[in-house]
């Protein structure tokens, strides 16, 4: 098998509690690609993240998506994650009981699998570096899993968790949202760092912002479940510039959300 | 009159039991006249448990095991520590059969043995306060308990003295049949500290058992006192258990309950907040599995002016277990300024199982503070999702969410070996 991951989705339609949110929805991406996707409020780019990774509000109802050609839909949550798929939450839960450190090493000798776990001083180890690098103070490693954070400090958890995990393909869900200037920053260079040909990134973001950290190959515009249009970086900076409407206009859209045609 | 109903459902007269106990007139006293309630009392009824359908009957009068028995040690092993330095007692069917520990506590004039050791050589001390917490006449079961109560332990902390550290009991049964009946007065005198923890404990193979657990505690004065009580008998076990205070002017009770059998039980543990100022709080872990039922009621009795109480409770429950959990706080007319808190959550893992959140506030004074908290759910969606989003397997995010919904009460275990051990129920059935 090739070291270089893909991640293929092909007309993938799903539903939340019977209410269609995507509706055929193409894209593939490579390790070495970050793929940026923008759109308003309500088009579906948050139940594509989650659809992918399994949530079970999720039903996919119609389409494929695989990696490295394996049927991710056919897998359970944790089986996608093993297969080395990741995705930063916009809304991580909080898990009260359990600390940070812990459940980053269960999760990561998950991964490596029995006979193969991480030897625990050097998981610790490992950890504060990262820590360091993200400006996460060491105690959080022993405070309970995202309990008390405030919103920045879920996000930068969950660059730390990527960081910790290493996935082939990652997806950032409105990882920028709540985030200043400075955090917005040191977010970025954690991401940039993972970067190379073994990791491929989906970005789903608002703003335009986010990507000037991290510089996409591709940009997709998301509305009513759907790509309705992908270009190269130039299309987030006039998206930036002009805002959505002109794309409206151009496709004949007048309610870009998912309620539209329901 | 001194008669008593056995399995077999014949009825056998208790004074040759009694004739064996050598006990002093008052000792023997409080057992007769608690046998004669027992022949007048109806059977002891519960609103949630009906005990008419378990076998109320698995007990004899005179205990069967022999006394050379060997068979507790297998079972007390995961709960003693023979390492540990804290005054321990092991009671094996009714019988003192380990006993270490305890002489360093003499020098501060701390009184730790059996109860039956007590009820001879502190005479006057247990007469003073047995049966003044736990009435025999209470219901059925505790009348027969305070009648055919075969050993337990009695500790009494002098005036101002302070245990470094806890004192514990274990109570191991080995087979079913005989009737589990211990006894425990714990007499906390003015401005003194301590902690006592006890455990129940029997194997999964045990037959037909009735077990009645009776705990009398007095809180002096400004004292404090902890108490850790685990349960964790078989399924084929029923059990009715009382644990109460009195809670002296500006004393202080902590109980941290483990009730983890898989058994019949109906507990009530709690207390009596009859000084000014006084204070309590309890703290119950409950994990239930099989067709456990668990009827368990903390109960706080607000007497005393500006009395304050809080109980917390998490249960987990999974196969069919059945939990009723009832928060009750009473305050009583004349107990102004009191504050009584409560707060139950329970965790159901399965559709088979049951769990009620009952909480009662029966207050009778105006000038009061109450509150309560209950809720009864199952393992959040969103979080098990986010574990294993993470490549956790189902199985273990589960068993992970479980742990930290009890670990913050579990962790006020006060001995090391016993708080591992309900870890070790936990992984048990979790597995």
């Amino acid at each position: 098998m090739a070291n270089i991951p893909e991640l293929k989705i092909s007309g993938l339609h799903a539903e939340v509690a019977g209410k269609e949110i995507l509706r055929g929805v193409d894209l593939t991406v490579r390790g070495g690609e970050v793929h940026a996707i923008m759109g308003p409020n309500g088009t579906g780019k948050s139940t594509l993240a989650s659809s992918l990774m399994g949530h079970p509000k999720y039903t996919v109802t119609a389409g494929k998506a695989t990696i490295d050609g394996e049927d991710l839909l056919a897998m359970s949550v944790d089986e996608r994650a093993r297969m080395g798929l990741f995705l930063a939450m916009q809304y991580p839960s909080e898990v009260s009981g359990v600390s940070n450190a812990n459940f980053m090493r269960m999760a990561l000798n998950s991964k490596l699998g029995v006979g193969h776990e991480v030897p625990v001083l050097k998981f610790h180890r490992e950890l504060q570096g990262k820590m360091k690098s993200l400006s996460i103070d060491t105690s959080f490693a022993e405070r309970y899993l995202n309990e008390g954070f405030s919103g920045g400090e879920k996000k930068r958890n969950e660059i730390l968790q990527m960081a910790v995990l290493k996935p082939r393909m990652a997806i950032l869900d409105e990882i920028d949202s709540g985030l200043d200037i400075d955090a917005l920053r040191i977010v970025a260079d954690g991401v940039n760092s993972l970067r190379g040909p073994e990791f491929g990134l989906l970005i789903i973001t608002h703003y335009q912002r986010l990507l000037q950290y991290i510089i996409p190959d591709r940009v997709h515009v998301m509305m009513q479940g759907r790509i309705v249009r992908s270009g190269g970086r130039e299309l987030a900076l006039e998206l930036e510039a002009r805002g959505y409407d002109w794309l409206k206009d151009e496709l004949g859209i007048v309610d870009e959300t998912v309620s539209a045609n329901a | 009159m001194n008669t008593v109903k056995e399995a077999s459902g014949a009825v056998l007269d208790a004074e040759p039991y009694f004739a064996t106990l050598q006990e002093p007139a008052f000792a023997l006293e409080f057992r007769r006249k608690a046998l004669a309630h027992y022949a007048e009392l109806p059977l002891a009824r519960f609103e949630k448990s009906d005990l008419s359908k378990r076998n109320t009957h698995a007990f004899s009068v005179l205990p069967t095991t022999d006394g050379h028995s060997s068979a507790w040690r297998s079972i007390a092993d995961t709960h003693m520590n023979t390492q540990d330095q804290h005054p321990l007692i092991v009671i094996a069917d009714g019988r003192v059969v380990h006993v270490s520990g305890v002489d360093q506590l003499a020098p501060q004039g701390v009184i730790f043995c059996s109860l039956r050791e007590a009820v001879t050589k502190h005479a006057s001390l247990v007469q003073k306060h047995l049966g003044t917490v736990v009435p025999s006449d209470e219901n059925s079961l505790i009348a027969l308990q305070s009648a055919l109560w075969r050993d337990g332990i009695f500790l009494y902390i002098p005036k101002n003295v302070q245990l470094t550290q806890p004192v514990q009991l274990l109570s191991v049964t080995t087979q079913g049949g005989s009737g589990t009946f211990i006894r425990n007065l714990i007499v906390a005198d003015a401005g003194s500290q301590g902690s006592f923890l006890d455990s129940y404990v029997a194997p999964s193979t045990l037959g037909d058992e009735l077990q009645v657990g009776v705990t009398e505690v007095v809180v002096g004065d400004g004292a404090k006192m902890k108490i850790g009580t685990v349960q964790d008998f078989p399924r084929k076990a029923t059990n009715v258990l009382v644990r109460r205070a009195r809670v002296l002017r500006s004393a202080e009770m902590n109980w941290v309950v483990g009730e983890v059998g898989d058994g019949y039980t109906v507990a009530e543990y709690g207390s009596l907040l009859e000084g000014e100022g006084s204070v309590s709080t309890s703290h119950t872990i409950a994990l239930g599995a099989g067709r456990a039922h668990m009827d368990l009621t903390a109960r706080m009795v607000h007497i005393g002016r500006f009395s304050e109480s809080d109980t917390s409770a998490r249960g987990v429950m999974q196969g069919k277990a059945n939990a009723v959990y009832r928060g009750l706080t009473q305050i009583l007319r004349g107990a102004s300024g009191a504050n009584g808190q409560q707060s139950e959550k329970l965790l159901m893992l399965n559709p088979g199982c049951r769990a009620d959140a009952i909480p009662m506030l029966l207050i009778d004074e105006n000038d009061v503070k109450c509150g309560h908290a209950a809720s009864v759910g199952q393992i959040n969606e969103d979080q098990l999702f986010y574990l294993m989003s993470r490549g956790i397997s189902e199985a273990s995010a589960k068993r992970l969410i479980v742990w930290g919904f009890v670990d913050p009460i579990l962790a006020k275990l006060p001995v090391d070996i016993v708080r591992k051990a309900v870890e070790d129920v936990l992984e048990r059935k979790m597995a």
